[in-house]
This record gives structure tokens, sequence and C-alpha cells, in this order.
């Protein structure tokens, strides 16, 4: 049991859970920035080395317990046709959507202070990206109420 | 670079499926099978409640300094019309899921002090409520510490947006 009687066997599922979604996040934003203008792309750079950081901080968390870091897709299928900046903007969006709600999901079932720490500072994180790629692809509001919950 | 949903390249997995859609309820305690972990889960389950609840005027003061900020800017309002309504529905999950919270009238906040910038003003209180509630989701559990989380993190957003 971790230290408020979660077990740890949920907290790891949780954190494979966070460590998938962030696999795809990177590959994710090699479409992103294949799809944006050689100028535009410094966001995209900063978002995928953002991603990989994480990634690589939740597989060490992993390895420390013992359990088997889920490994990275060959490949994903993109959830619509990425043909314009406006499409890469839109695709950063879902990766970025899609890693909050692992994030909460990880945060319910955190039993360890550091864990949380590290999952609500990444969410956090996450959805300032998702504000500035929901504004670059026009979409209103650029905010949400409540990132990553369901409902929301 | 163009890549369809059927792309041959690409497995069956979609980007992303298994993350969404997630559904978090605050209810969602369970019974302990002896009366010490029944005891210790009550415990557990009041300290929570304590934290969320703890949490309520802090979002309080979000709605409120939106408020303020729109009357001290009315120019303010229109340039980020859906963020005060999205402080007030935070502010509705926040006491739906605290215990005993009721819509309290808060010391009036101090609003943006004259000759100000009224957004930067807006910004500082946005992103200090964001930070209290990330600490207390760090030290809240369970479907506490997402809804607080998630708070944070939407607060965060709002603090960009108005940067």
């Amino acid at each position: 049991m971790a230290d408020d009687g979660t077990t740890a066997g949920t907290e790891d599922a949780a954190l494979a859970g966070v460590l998938a979604a962030e696999h795809a996040a990177v590959w994710g934003y090699g479409v992103v920035g294949a799809a944006l203008p050689v100028e535009g792309r410094a966001p995209a750079a900063a978002g995928e080395q953002a991603h990989r950081d994480s990634r690589d901080r939740l597989a060490e968390l992993l390895d420390e317990r013992d359990a088997d870091p889920v490994p990275a897709e060959g490949g994903y299928q993109l959830p619509f046709p990425v043909l314009s900046a406006v499409d890469a903007a839109a695709l950063a969006v879902v990766l970025e959507d899609g890693t909050s709600a692992a994030w909460v999901a990880l945060l319910d079932a955190a039993g360890d202070v550091p864990v949380r720490q590290l999952a609500v500072d990444s969410l956090g994180a996450a959805e300032e990206r998702a504000v500035a790629w929901r504004a670059a692809a026009g979409r209103t509001p650029v905010t949400t109420a409540l990132p990553g919950l369901a409902g929301s | 670079m163009s890549a369809s949903p059927a792309s041959p390249g690409f497995p069956r997995r979609r980007l992303l499926t298994g993350t969404a859609g997630l559904a978090l309820l605050l209810a969602g305690c369970t019974s302990g099978g002896s009366g010490a972990a029944a005891e210790q889960a009550a415990e557990q389950t009041a300290a929570q409640g304590d934290r969320l609840t703890a949490q309520v005027p802090v979002q309080e003061a979000v709605v409120a300094a939106y408020d303020a900020a729109v009357a001290a800017d009315p120019a303010l309002g229109g340039a980020v019309p859906d963020l005060p309504g999205q402080a007030r529905e935070q502010l509705d999950r926040l006491r739906a899921a605290a215990p005993g919270a009721t819509a309290s009238s808060p010391s009036a906040p101090p609003g943006p002090p004259a000759g100000t910038d009224v957004r930067a003003w807006l910004r500082d209180q946005v992103s200090a409520a964001a930070a209290a509630h990330a600490a207390a989701c760090v030290e809240a559990s369970g479907a506490g510490s997402a809804l607080l989380g998630s708070l944070a993190a939407g607060l965060r957003g709002h603090a960009a947006a108005l940067a």
C-alpha cells in the first residue's frame, strides 16, 4: 500500500497509462512539426521536448518500482488528416488533452506525494500548451474549465 | 506530411483513445472490511472533504476577482468572455464535491488598485489561486486530488490566456 492507502499496483497502472499517452504525444508532435512552416515549428519542438522529458521521467519511475515501462507503438493512427498548420494545431490540442486526461487519472490513483506533484505540474503545463494550440487552431474558447476531467 | 486514418503505415490503435473519457467520480469510496479499516476510510474521507471545502473560498475569490476586473475594465470582459463563466463552473464543481460547502458571502476582495494594469492584476489573482489549488491537490488523494489538480490546471490556462 502507498502512504494513503492507495495500492501501488493501481498507481503503477496509472503511471503506465500516462507513459502510453506521452509516447503518443511524442510521436504526434513529430506530425505537428512536419505540418508547420519551418519558421513556426518552435512551439512544436518545445512541446515535443516537454513530452520527451515526461516520458523519460515516467519510465524511470516505473523502472524504480520494478514495473515494466510500456513501450511506444511503432506508429499511431491519426484522428484526422493533418494537411495544414491549422490541422497541426488541432492535433496538438488532441495530444495535450489526451495527456491531461491521463495525468488526471494518475492524480486519482496516486498514493505518493511526489507522484501527485509530478502529475499536477505536468497537467498544468499541458493545459498552458493547449491554450496556445487552441488559439492557433482558431478554437473558442481557448481555455477549459476542468482539463482532463470527464464532462468538463 | 499527410496521413489519413486509413494509412497503412499506422496500426489500428487510435491515437490516445485509451486516455479519453475517464470517469472520475467523487463518491467512489469503498467500504472497509474491518472496523478499523472502515474507521480509517471514514477519517480519510473526512479529511478529503475538509481539503476540498478549504479550497472553496479560494475559488470564490477567483470569481470575485473576475467580477471586479470586468467592472474596472469592461473591455477586458469582451476580450476574454468565457473565463468568468468557466471560473463559476469550477466553483460549482468544487462546491458539489465539498461536503457542507455552501454559497457564502466572502468578504469583498480588494479590486484592482486604481491606475493598475487590470489584466495583469487579474492574472496574478488567478495564478495565486492556481498555486493554492495545486498545493492542496498534492496533499489530497483520489478523486479530490484529481479535481483540485484539474482546477489548478484550468486556472493556469486562464493565466496563460490573460498573458
